[in-house]
This record gives C-alpha cells, structure tokens and sequence, in this order.
C-alpha cells in the first residue's frame, strides 16, 4: 500500500513541472467554476424545504426527494403550479418557430447565395442590422403595432402565442438567414449546374441536391432557432399575462418573486428547462460550435 | 455568340432575379414588417406622447418634439449625480465595457489552455461552453442562489468558513458590490463565446512560426507576446466589438439578477420601466434611442480607430 502510494507521488512528481502545473490549476479552476452552478442546480431540486430554509447550506442532498417537483406537476399539491402546461407553452412556442425559421431562411438563403439580383446587398445589410438594434428598442412600436393591427383584424395580441412565435420568427429570421447563406455558399455550384442541366427545376435542385448536401446546417440552424425561442424571456414577459399562458422562462421568474422563496421548485423547474438544451448540446456539438461562432445564438 | 443565345441568357437571368425575389420575399417581409419597419417607427414614437390610453390609436398621438428627450436626460434614473450615484448612461457603459474586456480576457486564457493538445480535449470544450448555451433564466436564478444573502448561501459559508468576511453579505443587493458582481456573472457566462472565436484563429496560426521562434531561443512568453497575440489582434478586436453590442443592448441579465436596482440600472432596463411600468412610451423609446446613439458612437470611434490601428 505504502509502496504504490510513493509511485504515485513518484510518478506525479515527475510528470509534473511548472508549466504542467500551472495548466492544471487553471483547468480546474475553469471546471469547478463551471460545473458547481449546474451541480447547484439539479442538486437543490432534489431538496426538501427544511434542506432549503437551514442554517447551513446542504451540499449534497440527504436523497433524491421529490417535493420539489410534486408542486410542480402533481395537482394534488397544495400550491400546484402545472408546469406541464408551460412546457407544453413553450414547446408550442419554439417548434413553430424553429420550423417556419429553417423553410423560410432556406429559401431566401438559397436566393442570396445563387443568384445576383438588385437590392442584393441592401436587403442583405438591412437584415443584417438587427444585430445592432436592442430588443428593448422593437418592442415598444412592435407592441403599439400590434395592438393597433389587433385592434382593426379582432385577434388578442396578449397571451397570444401565434403572435409570440411572430415575433421570434423576426429575431431569428436573420440568424438563421446569414448562417444559411454562408453554408450555401461553400456548396459548389457545378454540381447544382449539373442537375439543372439533366432538367431539374431549380426547386428541384434545392430539393434534391442543395438540402441532401446541408443537413449539417440545417440541424445546426433548426437547434439555434429552437433555442432562442425556447430562453426567449423579454417579448414573452411582455406579450404574456395569463399564467396559463406562460412559456417557462415567465413562470420560472414568477415562482422566483413569489413572497414565499422556494428555491428548490425554481432549481427544479430550472433543471427542467436547462437539461433539455444540455443534452441537444452534447448530442449535436460538433454541428453547434461552429455555429456559435457565426453568431447563433445573438447574446 | 449567337443573337438568340444572348437573349435566351439575359431571359434566363431575368427569370432567375424573379425567382430570387420569390424566394426571399416571405423572410424579406418579416424582417421588414417587425424589424426594420418598427426601428424607423420608435423614433417616431420618441417625438411623441404616447401612453397606453392613446396606444390604440397611435397615429394621432400628440408631436412633443424633444420633451421626452429632454424628460430622459433630467431624470435622476439617468443622470450622472455622483460616486455614489452615477446614473444609467454611464452605468451602462461602465458595465458594457468591464464585462465585454473580461470575458474576452477569460475567454484568451481558456482558449490557450484548450489549445493545447491533451487527453479529453474535446469534453473540456464542451463543457467550457455549458454557460453561454444554457437558458440565461436558470443561469441567473442558480447564481442568485448561490449568492444568497443569508448566511446559508454557499458563498456566504464558505466566506465566513474562510474568515474572510465577518457577516454574511448582500451581493446582488449592495450599491457598488452588485455591478462588480454581475459584471464577474456576464464575464462567466459570456467567456465561451470569445473563446471560440479566440481558439478557432488559434488553430491557423502557422506552426512553423513557433517553431523559429524555438531555434531563436525565445521562451514562452516571449512567443506569446510577438507571435500569438499578433496574429490574435484582428479577431481580439472583431469580438470585442460584437460583444460589446451584444452587452449595450442586454436587458435579461441585469433584469433576472438585480432588477436594475442597486446601481445596476442600465439603459435597457430603464428603458423597459419607462414603457412597460410607467407605460409612456414616448419616454422609453427616447431612452432606446439614446442608447442606441450612445452605442452607434462609441462604435464608429472604435471602427475608426482601433480596427485601422490592428489593420496596419
């Protein structure tokens, strides 16, 4: 036992230099610094309220209870918040919006990476400035806008959540758009003149040829857009009023600043929210981190 | 060429052009109807007095020329008064500008230590970017937790456990305490993105540069200096300049950390308060637009000067 110990001293102390050292050091610090809050989170949802209100903070849960997230979803609880409807919410929320993203930016990518029309360039920097403009400054005409045109047509703007997905749909649009038109373009055109030449339309060749040659992108685009809505926090704590309207990040903040703090049903609703994006990260990175530097995700 | 080939071409072409134009008008309607339309809109809107019991008829809003501008800049919420006061204009700076500089500053450092090749890299990356892809919502509530002001934070506890501090603190809720904190938060959670964009010119910068250097007899440091940071200088400057919009225009953070009080009221959030709590929407859509402004300045100064200093 002694012997194997002194080896592995042994060993470590000759592996180790200075700069090795000095490597790991700051690699664990990065990891700790890094994992502990995520750590924090899915640990605190497994909490009982006597394990949250204590004097001194339990840093590892006496076992995985579930009161936390019995208040969540189990309507028998006496303060029972139906979190399976804001899920559904935002599900109903970030699908359609990934969905009609992707189709719409695929087309007019397609046009702007192939074809040479006029106002090219202006429509291309006016979508562009989107970067530039602050949510907060768009959705004070964007609501008077809506509520006037809601006004004339008879629809509710409010807890509307077509009019949400609207919404998202003009600040992903362009993301979605700029990171297309950029893969399209790596895509050479000889082999699209090639079917054009055998009698596809030029559908067909976006069908057919261009699609099948950029699932990489699209699945990185469609999880982008996925994304955005999916975190989106201040059009829906603006447009949203009736708690069963509430998409997850709105209800998560309402339980928060509820007068009696429960932080073990935020951090479960919280883990709720967070895992899903986790996994989809892990499952898919070697698309995503490309895109992140493209701008996916504006933030 | 013969006449009909050209025609047939310039037919071609022109068919082409309609098609594009079909193709991108749905995407080119949204964008313009709900982005470009609304930007030219608030200023509109900035001139006017406009509440929530004349919004349905916005049109016929009353012109006030400058008075909501002018309402903005006298508001003591605005306003530079002091130290110990300085106002959401220059808040707003001070936060953009510290928590842009950190994180790149971070994200340099985690970009070297992950471009160094060793077992599991690729894990590390992964989750080296779990901050910048999780839901800023959960992100903020987890910290605001950790941060808890009573002695059973964990914070807390391990500061008193340390001797470090004597009682427990407040840290999201203390004047001056709370900007230097959220500031750290943005920098943690906002590194992983400069350290892709630092890693990704890393890994193209010629091996055979170090390599010289090595016969020269420079050490690490000295390579750091005079070749990595020199080939870093263009996209050091790009990604400060994408965060730093990136930050002046973010109301999330600072909403769900401190909601704007304690001296982190920045523009957005003021501007927020002005339309969505006092509902004068006039007065929040000047504040957006001297954001804005502020932010179109310091950009056109940076692009003048900094961006044509890296590009000699």
């Amino acid at each position: 036992m002694t012997n194997e110990k002194k080896n592995l001293i042994g060993h470590l102390a000759a592996w180790i230099n200075w700069k090795r050292f000095l490597f790991s050091v700051v690699l664990i610090f990065f990891l700790t610094s890094i994992i502990f809050p995520f750590y924090w989170m899915v640990s605190s949802s497994f909490k009982t309220r006597a394990e949250i209100g204590g004097r001194e903070p339990v840093y590892v849960p006496g076992g995985l209870k579930l009161d936390a997230y019995r208040e969540l979803f189990d309507p028998n609880h006496p303060s029972y918040q139906n979190f399976g409807r804001n899920i559904l919410n935002t599900l109903k929320v970030s699908i359609p919006t990934a969905i009609i993203a992707v189709v719409l930016a695929v087309l007019g990518s397609y046009a702007i990476a192939r074809f040479h029309f006029k106002g090219k360039n202006f429509l291309l920097n006016s979508i562009l400035m989107v970067y530039l403009f602050p949510g907060v400054l768009l959705i004070i005409p964007l609501f008077a806008m809506l509520s006037q045109i809601g006004e004339k047509l008879g629809f509710p703007i409010q807890d509307n959540l077509a009019v949400l997905v609207f919404t998202y749909l003009a600040q992903t649009l362009p993301v979605a758009l700029y990171m297309l038109t950029n893969y399209f373009r790596t895509i050479p055109d000889e082999i699209e003149q090639a079917a054009l030449i055998d009698g596809c339309s030029r559908l067909g060749v976006i069908w057919r040829v261009t699609l099948p040659l950029s699932i990489p992108a699209l699945i990185s685009v469609s999880i982008y857009t996925f994304m955005i809505a999916w975190n989106e926090f201040l059009y829906a704590l603006i447009f949203l009023n009736d708690r069963f309207m509430f998409t997850m990040p709105i209800k998560i903040n309402t339980i928060f600043n509820d007068p009696t703090p429960r932080p073990n049903v935020v951090m479960a609703a919280s883990t709720i929210m967070t895992v899903p994006i986790i996994i989809l990260f892990l499952a898919l990175e070697k698309y995503l981190a490309e895109g992140l530097t493209a701008g996916g995700v504006k933030g | 060429m013969s006449v009909s080939g050209v025609k047939k071409r310039s037919s071609r072409r022109a068919q082409e052009a309609r098609l594009a134009w079909i193709l991108i008008s749905p995407t080119a309607l949204i964008v313009f109807a709900l982005v470009i339309f609304p930007a030219i809109f608030s200023i509109w809107v900035s001139f006017h007095d406009v509440g929530l019991h004349n919004l349905n008829d916005v049109f016929h809003t009353p012109f006030v020329g400058f008075e909501n501008y002018k309402k903005v800049i006298d508001d003591y919420a605005f306003k530079f008064q002091g130290w110990n006061n300085w106002g959401a204009a220059v808040t707003t700076v001070v936060y953009s500008f510290a928590s842009t500089t950190m994180a790149i500053l971070i994200g340099l450092i985690a970009s070297l230590v992950l471009n160094r090749p060793f077992k599991g890299r690729g894990v590390f990356r992964a989750i080296f970017l779990f901050p910048y892809v999780a839901p800023i919502v959960s992100i903020a509530f987890v910290w605001r937790w950790i941060l808890d002001p009573r002695p059973s934070g964990v914070v807390n506890d391990i500061l008193l456990n340390l001797s470090l501090i004597d009682s427990p603190k407040a840290y999201l809720a203390t004047r001056g305490l709370s900007l230097i904190i959220v500031i750290l938060l943005d920098a943690w959670r906002y590194f992983p993105f400069c350290m892709l964009m630092i890693l990704a010119r890393l890994q193209a910068i010629d091996a055979t540069l170090y390599e010289a250097a090595k016969v020269d007899g420079a050490n690490a440091i000295q390579q750091f200096f005079n070749i990595t940071l020199p080939e870093l200088r263009y996209v050091l400057g790009a990604t400060f300049l994408l965060r730093l919009m990136w930050t002046f225009n973010k109301f999330d953070d600072i909403f769900l950390y401190t909601g704007g009080g304690f001296g982190t009221k920045v523009l957005p959030v003021l501007t927020y308060e002005f339309s969505f709590r006092l509902y004068d929407f006039g007065r929040g859509a000047a504040t957006a637009m001297i954001l804005l402004l502020i932010l179109v300045m310091f950009m056109l100064v940076y692009v003048k000067i900094v961006m044509q200093k890296v590009e000699d």
